[in-house]
């Protein structure tokens, strides 16, 4: 067994040596399968990353990709990230031509020094080094190498040999090396096998290979990368990071550390011990008590990112919160804490993988996985959730941006995962009734109430809070799927629960809406619920759909038409029945009154992909129904005849 | 009577009192009372989240220690904080311009918060020390950023500062408007006689007070920068005080078909023209466009590299084009040359920042850089080729009048070739000979040679048309199948070029089929003209119905062509509407009386013109011939550029034109 790994290993290392020296990048020996579908070929990639004992590592990177076309330049430049916490300590590169021979070579100077930071920041110490040789005469090879230095062991890298779409592999490969007696923990997607381990007195390597990873292209509603590629993630055992000491060999454990960040930062200046204990103590639901805290909290707070070294990671104390009126999710997070702390309420700070398509926690491999902090009260029925960034928020409602997922809950005692709220089919409801008139002229006068709730009413939180009257009037003077029309009054209410719902009253007047020729009336009676969704007929889908949120969408609409009109041709109820959802829409004419019904349940989830050809039928039965026309003809007049 | 006579005097009064109180900034730093916090709606926007109270500015020159001149620059501002949505008010960022040698210098920032706690006020002071942030943006640009603490809904914030710069070009401009409505704001500016600057003031709104005074100052120079003994000057010489003061003015909206917000906020900026200090040397800094093409065809950074000898340019010249060549063709050549090889990393500059020689090893430069290159280029060749600099649309109008340098942020090359002038901008990856990209096309731009000459890119002198023609006879089977050949408009071509750069050529197929749905099929997709840059793309394929042979069948004759929006969404309009061109959009269609039915309905003919001088027109003529239908449908518009009085007819214009091509045709079965 020892032998046979041995040689497995000693070949690998050839095959290193031949790719990895000034090796032939000719295109001519890139294999077909290689080629196929890619605009960007890696033709090798050693990575190898050191542990040392003392909680730094190295991390050394050599690259070399292949840009077949123009679409490929994108992924041709260099670009490396660094903070107080990383050192970028050597850059080199060179550029070949298609025949594989070297044509430049990469200068110091040549490298930019831009900020690193986002829009949404105040202010971080991260930066970013970048180079591009810009050539474009295709194809070319640009090969890179980079060392990097970690203070602090927090975060390992992460294998991920196809970066890309449209992007193929050769070769890559990554070494980890560490002391013999400290253990480097993975988990490894879509690679067969374990990885090749050799020991060198104290240091043991372990790497792992893969060759000639053909390139694939992106998928509607595709799955969490890792299911689609080949990765291996990797983490520490124990880890230190600055002056903090951790281990990660268990979500215990490392819920130990992260409660370790912020022990002791819960002290509130005694001005607002007696303002929370003003507003708390007089009540005693604390249900009721809590939300009333999480109010002062949004009255008193704001969002600002501030990400210094540690700070990225620890939060600031209470102290500072209460005297700035600041703080990021951390801050504002542990600040909430110690408020419900002060009157005897115990609660959770817990970290999660926020997004709205974030891809899922692995649960099965305790890491830092996290980009956000929430807060968790649980009481004796249920649990509270508080996301303490927001100022609008009702106390208990998470949203799309944390719901339905996997979260780090910790105390003292160390860390757990539990679940985020699931808002399902009935909650994600939105109900519309319309009445309207159209006149001879064609003209729609529609009065119209829609009730939007949970997930589906987060659009109208962020609307009605985010943007000032005159803001919100001229969204909807261009949001709506009208072709011509005026918006003539607006009115929205908001009602605040665990599970909100916001209720909209709009009077609108469409200019043609309906289609008057000499003798017909076209007109489609869905008047405001017309889905716009379609999706292209793809040959051979790969991946499995993961579709969002499941909800339901219900609307009843009445429309007076002018007199004198009789049914030429009425849309037949449809109705389609599929794994994806139900949909039903049926339309009848009453005297001059036309009415409309339609319900659209649509399910979330995860679907085979063998299913999609089923989808883009759901989709296309749906776009063409919600667009069917009633065409009426004007009744027989008695106008002479013979003329 | 009596009481008609007490509101007479008390309109005066009132008068009165607006006329005293409304002279002079009311507020002052540091001074905040509770009466402050009162007003929770200002009636000059109750919408609004914010509202600044004061925003005063001031610059002067004073003499410095190295015997020179810097602007000493200061900024006050107070805003009161209505609601949340005002919260990013309290989050600063002040810009500090460095060359790597001399930096800017941020100085005596200070900065308040002030809440309203039971009945009193209380300040919560920027920890300047340790809360104020820089970021290095790049090399020549320090961002300093800070926002203020505890800000609540209510608070009042204040902060002032100073910017001591060297640079005398930086005089720093003043917008009297903003994403907030502004309740006073006033630019102070005091300038020695011995400095020109020419001052540009842009925008709708009035002045509300504007003076200027002269008086006298006193300047102290110390030069310590020789081996020596440091040097001293001091000398008085008259300054001239300009006061500007807008007040209540509303905040900025942008609206749709605009070039750039920058063209309609209020503001007045000042260019550098002359430097004359007594007892130094008289330094004209700005000319006339004569004097100031010639110092940039003179200067390192921009035509000196054009016009000296380029010898080193053989290299690359000789492998790409024959001696034998037209001069057309070299000129084509040399253009696709620079055009394929090179990848424009900033659109956004007027001057070289590395040398022809460097750029052709880096292989990337800015558009002022890959231009000058493509101008050496074409004159080794004995081409006549200038470069022309220019605004681009999102930058704002330039003035033709005044040289002023700052306003440029571009550059492409004009080219002279057998009596025939030909605009060249090889920073752009798809584009054609002969051809701009559409961000170029914004009123004066100069030619930068010894004429100087103007030139005027109108939006309205260019024409996007479209042509769509589309064939339906009846099959064997006696289904309706045909065929659709369109010629997109060369704007669209260039569009749809670097779209299928981007996603490849299945891509559009697959968006066509999408959006006919299964019951048209589409075969013999192809693209004409992908690779001829110069030319528009033609588009064709042929399609067949799958016919449900219904009673009644509903044919709208646009086959989706037509638009089904007006884009003149909001209802009223307060700037002109700026549209990127003119335009010229043709169907024609043939269509068969599909087999087994007869017409019984037809839209009906109609033409519409946009005004008396035809600026805008819209023609659609159905007709029916035997078994034959034919369709012309045409959108035409003689120019770009539409008053805001002329908004209303334009949107109505679009109306009809929506409602008409949503018309039906109906046919019945025999």
């Amino acid at each position: 067994m020892l032998k046979v790994t041995g040689l497995v290993f000693s070949f690998l290392v050839s095959s290193f040596s031949a790719l990895a020296g000034e090796g032939d990048y000719a295109v001519s020996n890139i294999s077909a399968a290689m080629l196929a579908k890619a605009n960007v070929v890696k033709r090798m990639e050693q990575i190898s990353f050191e542990v040392m004992s003392n909680g730094e590592a190295i991390m050394r990177k050599k690259y070399a990709l292949t840009i077949l076309n123009e679409n490929g330049d994108r992924q041709a430049g260099f670009l490396e990230f660094y903070d107080k916490l990383h050192d970028i300590k050597n850059i080199e590169g060179a550029l070949y031509d298609a025949a594989g021979k070297e044509l430049k070579r990469l200068k110091n100077k040549q490298i930019i020094d831009l900020t690193g930071m986002v829009e949404s920041t105040l202010i971080d110490d991260s930066r970013r080094k970048y180079h591009n040789f810009y050539h474009k005469v295709y194809p070319y090879t640009v090969q890179y190498e980079v060392e990097i230095k970690y203070y602090g062991t927090l975060f390992f890298p992460v294998w991920l040999p196809r970066e890309d779409e449209n992007f193929s592999v050769e070769q890559s490969s990554i070494s980890i090396i560490s002391p013999v007696n400290y253990t480097v923990r993975y988990k490894a997607f879509n690679y067969s096998g374990e990885p090749a381990l050799t020991t060198d007195k104290d240091k043991k390597t372990q790497t792992w290979q893969i060759i000639n990873l053909p390139a694939i292209e992106d998928e509607y509603a595709s799955p969490s990368w890792y299911e689609m590629n080949t990765v291996v993630l990797f983490a520490p055992t124990d880890f230190s990071i600055e002056s903090y000491r951790g281990n990660m060999t268990s979500w215990g454990e490392f819920g130990k550390f992260v409660y370790s960040l912020k022990q002791g930062r819960d002290q509130l200046p005694e001005n607002v011990k007696e303002a929370v204990h003003r507003i708390a103590d007089p009540i005693k639901d604390p249900a009721e008590k809590i939300a009333r805290l999480y109010e002062y909290l949004q009255k008193n707070t704001r969002y600002i990112s501030i990400q210094l070294g540690i700070g990225g990671w620890q939060p600031f104390d209470a102290k500072y919160v209460a005297t700035k009126a600041y703080g990021d999710c951390k801050a504002l997070t542990n600040y909430m804490y110690s408020i419900l702390k002060e009157v005897g309420i115990t609660s959770y700070y817990t970290l999660v993988k926020a997004g709205r398509n974030a891809n899922k926690i692995i649960t099965d491999f305790p890491s830092q996985q996290f980009n956000h902090v929430i807060l968790s009260v649980p009481l004796q029925k249920d649990t509270i959730w508080l996301e303490c960034t927001s100022q609008t928020k009702p106390a208990g409602y998470l949203g799309d941006f944390t719901c339905d997922r996997y979260a780090l809950m910790v105390d003292e005692k160390g860390g757990a995962l539990v679940r985020t709220p699931k808002y399902g089919l009935k909650q994600n409801l939105q109900s519309r009734r319309i009445k309207a008139t159209l006149n001879a002229e064609a003209t729609l006068s529609i009065n119209a109430f829609s009730k939007y709730e949970g997930l589906q009413q987060d659009l109208y939180h962020e609307l009605i809070h985010g943007l000032s009257k005159d803001k919100v009037k001229e969204f909807l003077h261009e949001e709506l799927d009208f072709a011509t029309y005026d918006i003539s009054s607006f009115e929205y209410k908001e009602n605040q629960s665990a599970t909100p719902s916001v209720e909209e009253r709009l009077d609108i007047v469409v200019s043609n809406y309906a289609t008057i020729t000499g003798k017909r009336l076209f007109i489609i009676p869905n008047v405001m619920t017309r889905t716009h969704r379609k999706l292209p007929a793809v040959e051979e889908r790969k991946f499995d759909l993961e579709l969002g949120f499941e909800y339901n969408d219900i609307d009843s609409v009445e429309i007076n038409i002018p007199e004198g009109y009789m049914a030429e041709s009425m849309p037949q109820p449809a109705s389609v029945n599929s794994q994806f959802g139900k949909y039903t829409s049926s339309v009848k004419l009453s005297g001059n009154q036309l009415f409309y019904y339609r319900n659209l349940e649509h399910y979330g989830g995860r679907f085979s992909a063998s299913d999609y050809p089923e989808l883009v039928k759901f989709y296309e039965a749906i776009y063409k129904a919600d667009r069917s026309k009633v065409v009426l003809v004007k009744t027989e007049t008695q106008a002479p005849k013979g003329f | 009577m009596r009481s008609k006579l007490s509101f007479l005097i008390l309109f005066f009064s009132a008068l009165l009192q607006q006329a005293v109180a409304q002279d002079k900034v009311s507020v002052k730093f540091g001074s905040v009372s509770e009466k402050d916090f009162a007003t929770k709606i200002y009636s000059i926007d109750s919408n609004a989240n914010a509202v600044v109270i004061a925003d005063v500015g001031s610059s002067q020159i004073e003499g410095n220690s190295k015997g020179g001149f810097s602007l000493a620059y200061k900024h006050y501002k107070r805003v009161h904080i209505l609601n949340k949505n005002g919260y990013d008010i309290a989050d600063v960022s002040i810009p500090l311009y460095s060359n790597g040698v001399d930096e800017e210098k941020l100085e005596k920032l200070r900065a308040i918060t002030y809440n309203l706690e039971g009945g009193k006020v209380v300040e919560t002071k920027l920890d300047v020390k340790n809360n104020v942030f820089k970021d290095k943006i790049n090399k020549n640009l320090i961002v300093n950023k800070f926002t203020l603490p505890n800000v609540k809904e209510g608070s009042i914030i204040e902060f002032e500062y100073s910017i001591t710069s060297d640079y005398l070009t930086n005089l720093q401009p003043w917008e009297f408007q903003g994403a907030y409505p502004r309740l006073w704001s006033e630019y102070n500016l005091s300038l020695p006689v011995f400095l020109g600057y020419v001052t540009l003031t842009q925008g709708y709104q009035q002045y509300d007070i504007k003076t200027t005074k002269s008086a006298n100052q006193s300047f102290n120079i110390l030069d310590t920068r020789g081996a020596g003994a440091s040097e001293r000057y001091n000398f008085t010489a008259e300054v001239s005080d300009g006061r500007w003061v807008m007040k209540n003015v509303p905040a900025l909206k942008e609206e749709s078909f605009t070039s750039t917000i920058d063209n309609h906020i209020s503001k007045i900026e000042f260019q550098l023209s002359e430097l004359r200090p007594p007892a130094f040397n008289y330094k004209r800094v700005m000319g006339s466009w004569d004097q100031v093409a010639d110092e940039l065809m003179k200067s390192e950074y921009f035509g000196l590299q054009v016009t000296k000898d380029n010898g080193w340019l053989k290299d690359i010249i000789s492998p790409i084009t024959k001696p034998t060549d037209s001069k057309t063709d070299k000129a084509r050549k040399i253009f696709a040359y620079v055009r394929d090889n090179f990848t424009c990393t900033n659109r956004d500059r007027r001057t070289m920042d590395q040398t022809l020689k460097n750029l052709v090893k880096t292989k990337n430069g800015n558009v002022a850089e890959i231009n000058l290159l493509l101008t050496a280029m074409l004159k080794y060749v004995d081409v006549t080729a200038d470069p022309v600099i220019l605004s681009t649309r999102s930058n704002g109008v330039t003035h033709s009048v005044y040289p002023l340098l700052n306003q440029y942020n571009y550059v492409v090359c004009k080219a002279d070739i057998d009596d025939k002038t030909i605009y060249l901008d090889a920073s752009e990856p798809n584009i054609g000979f002969d051809h701009l990209p559409l961000r170029c096309y914004n009123g004066h731009a100069r030619v930068v040679n010894k004429e100087a000459q103007a030139i005027e890119l109108s939006s309205n002198s260019i024409t996007e048309t479209k042509t769509t023609t589309i064939f339906l006879i009846n099959d064997e089977k006696g289904n309706l199948t045909g065929s659709l050949q369109q010629t997109p408009g060369y704007y669209e071509s260039l569009r749809l070029r670097d779209r299928i750069k981007e996603k490849g050529n299945e891509e559009l197929q697959k968006e066509i089929k999408k959006a006919f749905g299964s019951e048209i099929v589409i075969s013999n997709f192809a693209i004409d003209s992908l690779n001829k840059y110069d030319h528009e793309l033609g588009i064709h394929y042929d399609f067949d119905i799958k016919d449900e042979k219904e009673d009644i069948i509903y044919l709208n004759p646009m086959f989706g062509e037509g638009y089904k929006e007006n884009p003149f969404k909001s209802a009223e309009r307060f700037y002109p509407v700026e549209m990127p061109f003119a335009m010229d959009e043709t169907l024609n269609l043939q269509l068969e009386v599909p087999q087994g039915y007869t017409v019984d309905e037809l839209p009906k003919s109609m033409i519409v013109k946009l005004n008396e001088e035809e600026d805008g027109m819209f023609e659609y003529r159905i007709s029916q011939s035997g078994q034959n239908i034919s369709l012309r449908s045409r959108i035409r518009f003689k120019r770009a550029y539409f008053l805001p009085e002329e908004y209303e007819i334009l949107r109505e214009f679009f109306n009809l034109i929506v409602k008409k091509q949503a018309e039906q045709i109906v046919f019945k079965k025999k």
